[in-house]
């Protein structure tokens, strides 16, 4: 009799039936640390305006405004955040594992580089055949170069870290090599490094009508971007491989208790990292320049890393983090140009973002010491 | 009744709401107009260097100030993060109405073609460069103005400064020789080259003259390697023409103990004592003309020419190592280019 008793409720049991309470609650939870953290961000940033001698109040109008003002500036916004949501959702696919994906940066250029290498090379076939070439090649130029770090992180057991953001430094100085006087460099390029044009059938179309937002760069990208977004949340939710790459990043060796092998899954993982990064790079040649530029993408990489943190890992959470980081970029230049406050506020706004997440799991560690919360559930 | 008072109290307020609305918005606007009558707009956007970088995106940030300060005009500045930012960091000033838009930089040949294209009531300028379309080739549109310099002038009078003081043995410059580095064989590299060079062989026909290339805008070890070899081949008066690449080149001089010559900006603080002056593009003198052509509806689009004759480019400051027969002999190139008494060469004497 006594052992089909229920279990006494003890710390980390569940209640069988929660409460509607219950539940709102842990709606609200989820996004409401991320929104807090960006309010602390602003706030702080807002210090940082009164101290430069200007009104936080304007400069915040003011970025909102260069956001969202016009249409035209939503879908520039958009257009911003696309390729943060690539990078994205490569570095929270690498978090997922419990690898730290420092270098989505190199990732994407290496997608730019192959995707614009097979868009100039096979320029002369019809858009049906050549747009899936170069998203192929975009992606597996990603994936490869995501690849090589999983592999030493498995075989050699060389830290991530370290690995990805010694591969960026690598990329970026082939990319100089391949674009200043190498092999894909453009002869008539006029003294800008670029290689040259990819093929009209490899170029990503303007979706919204010209007459609808005039002007508008808003390109079948963004399509591109919520395909990879729920492929993102299919494969870690409804696949046996994401289940394991879940596994893998909750505890490895728990799941190598469980037959699964952590080594394979850090380089399957790498190397799905990087394709979405490479994907990202393979929109940004497509989608908006025709070519590669030599160093076009800053700091898509390294703001991934905030995007991912503040999107807590999770698809939508990583969509609004973009369009949040998007409309930073571009209603930022808007900030400077007609509030007259230096768009470098924007990069403090960001890093102070970051910051307030990292501090928040410092707090949180502190605060939740006492009633331990019950290892979050893999299904 | 206390509702009908009520009704009474909204309805006027509504009304009075869309009277005051309809009143004050002919006004806003019209003063709106009149305000950019008055007050062209001018907007600047930088490339991905931003305001900071002590050469092209500061100067030109500093004729807008300048423009600002001396002339009635609106002016604001945007900085481009990334190449992705150019075209709708000029967009957004276009669409805004503004009279005047500037792009730093041949970066922005693509974009300024692009967006110049969109909107062709508004005009364009870019510092450096011409529009240019997708293909990569030069389209000269009516509402750009392309601002070009005449690096060969520069070239010449720094290069009359190196002569002098190679023929006089001025300092460590003991071997008559003088060198220059490009960092690619382009042509607004080779015309600064070639300004020196024909600069030399005029002043002082015995100097020997060697140059050679880094085949690099960024990397300072490649331009350092040139240097040492130039070195060991007697140059004791560097000249660079290699953007970052060129401050390896200095960089070897400076190790050496004997002197470098800086390029489009005052790089006088890069290795003082080493470097005895610097060849420069103003582009600050650059955007000021432009902005005052729009003011004075002298705006001119295709190619706008700076030069010795309109301020347009010079030599920097001379380190205290620079005699008095040196400067006097640039002052005197520098008047004389100007009064078109000579022309500098355009073209190599040395490859």
């Amino acid at each position: 009799m006594t052992q089909l008793q229920v279990p006494s409720t003890g710390p980390g049991s569940l209640s069988p039936a929660p409460s509607v309470r219950q539940l709102t609650f842990q709606w609200a939870a989820g996004p409401a640390i991320p929104i807090l953290s960006v309010v602390i961000a602003l706030l702080l940033g807002a210090v940082f305006v009164l101290l430069s001698g200007n009104d936080p109040v304007k400069a915040y109008a003011a970025l909102v405004q260069g956001a969202f003002g016009t249409p035209y500036d939503i879908t520039e916004t958009i257009v911003s955040a696309i390729p943060l949501v690539l990078t994205g959702l490569s570095v929270a696919i690498a978090f997922r594992t419990g690898l730290f994906n420092i270098g989505a940066q190199g990732q994407l250029l290496v997608g730019a580089l192959t995707a614009g290498w097979a868009g100039s090379q096979f320029a002369s076939l019809p858009g049906l055949l050549l747009m899936p070439i170069v998203i192929v090649f975009g992606i597996a130029g990603g994936a490869f170069y995501g690849g090589i770090v999983g592999v030493l992180k498995a075989v050699r057991g060389v830290n991530e870290v370290i690995t990805t953001i010694m591969l960026n430094y690598t990329i970026v100085f082939v990319m100089h090599w391949l674009l200043q006087a190498g092999p894909m460099t453009a002869q008539n390029a006029l003294g800008t490094p670029a290689s040259t044009p990819i093929g009209a059938g490899a170029r990503l179309p303007v979706i919204i009508p010209n007459d609808l937002v005039p002007f508008s760069r808003l390109h079948a990208g963004l399509i591109l971007a919520a395909l990879a977004v729920l492929a993102f949340w299919f494969l870690l939710w409804r696949t046996p491989l994401g289940y394991r790459l879940r596994a893998v990043g909750l505890g490895s060796r728990a799941a190598a208790q469980a037959g699964i092998d952590p080594a394979k899954h850090l380089i399957v993982v790498m190397a799905i990292a990087g394709g979405f990064a490479g994907l990202g790079g393979m929109i940004e040649v497509s989608g908006l320049f025709g070519r590669v530029y030599d160093g076009f993408a800053s700091s898509y990489g390294f703001d991934a890393i905030a995007v991912a943190l503040l999107g807590k890992n999770s698809p939508i959470g990583i969509v609004f983090a973009a369009l949040l980081f998007g409309a930073f970029v571009h209603g930022g230049a808007y900030m400077q140009s007609h509030a007259n406050i230096s768009s470098n506020l924007v990069a403090i706004i960001q890093a102070f973002v970051l910051f307030v997440i990292a501090a928040e799991a410092i707090v949180r560690s502190l605060t939740k010491r006492r009633g331990r919360k019950p290892v979050e559930a893999i299904a | 009744m206390k509702r009908l008072v009520a009704f009474c109290l909204l309805a006027t307020t509504i009304v009075a709401a869309c009277t005051s609305t309809t009143t004050t918005a002919p006004a806003a606007s019209s003063s709106g107009n009149t305000a950019t009558g008055q007050h062209p707009k001018v907007g600047l956007v930088t490339d991905v260097g931003g305001l900071n970088d002590k050469s092209f995106n500061a100067l030109a940030d500093k004729g807008r100030k300048d423009a600002a300060a001396q002339l009635i005009v609106d002016t604001s500045v945007t900085e481009s993060k990334q190449q992705a930012d150019y075209v709708p960091n000029l967009t957004k000033y276009a669409q805004d109405k503004y009279d005047l838009v500037i792009g730093v930089g041949f970066l922005m040949q693509n974009a300024v073609w692009k967006v110049a294209k969109q909107f062709p009531n508004v005009k364009f300028a870019i510092i450096d460069g011409a529009p240019q379309d997708d293909a990569g080739k030069t389209d000269n549109l009516p509402n750009v103005a392309n601002l070009f310099f005449k690096e060969q002038e520069a070239g010449y009078i720094v290069g009359v400064i190196a002569a002098t003081m190679a023929k006089d043995k001025v300092g460590t410059a003991t071997h008559n020789t003088v060198c220059s580095m490009g960092g690619l064989p382009i042509p607004p590299v080779d015309r600064y080259i070639a300004g020196y060079q024909d600069a030399v062989t005029k002043t002082s026909p015995t100097t020997k003259i060697l140059n050679g290339y880094s085949q690099d805008f960024v990397d300072q070890q490649k331009g350092k390697e040139v240097g040492i070899k130039h070195i060991a081949a007697g140059c004791d008066i560097l000249f660079q023409v290699a953007g970052g690449s060129g401050i390896g080149y200095i960089n070897a001089a400076k190790d050496a103990k004997v002197y470098a010559i800086g390029v489009d900006a005052d790089q006088a603080a890069v290795a003082p004592g080493t470097v005895i002056t610097s060849a420069l593009k103003k582009v600050d003198v650059a955007v000021f003309q432009t902005i005052r052509s729009i003011r004075l509806s002298t705006f001119k689009a295709g190619d706008n020419s700076f030069n010795a004759a309109n301020d347009g480019v010079g030599f920097g400051a001379l380190d205290k190592i620079v005699p008095a027969n040196a400067k006097a002999a640039a002052d005197q190139a520098l008047a004389d280019i100007k009064s078109g008494k000579v022309t500098p060469k355009d073209t190599l004497t040395v490859k």
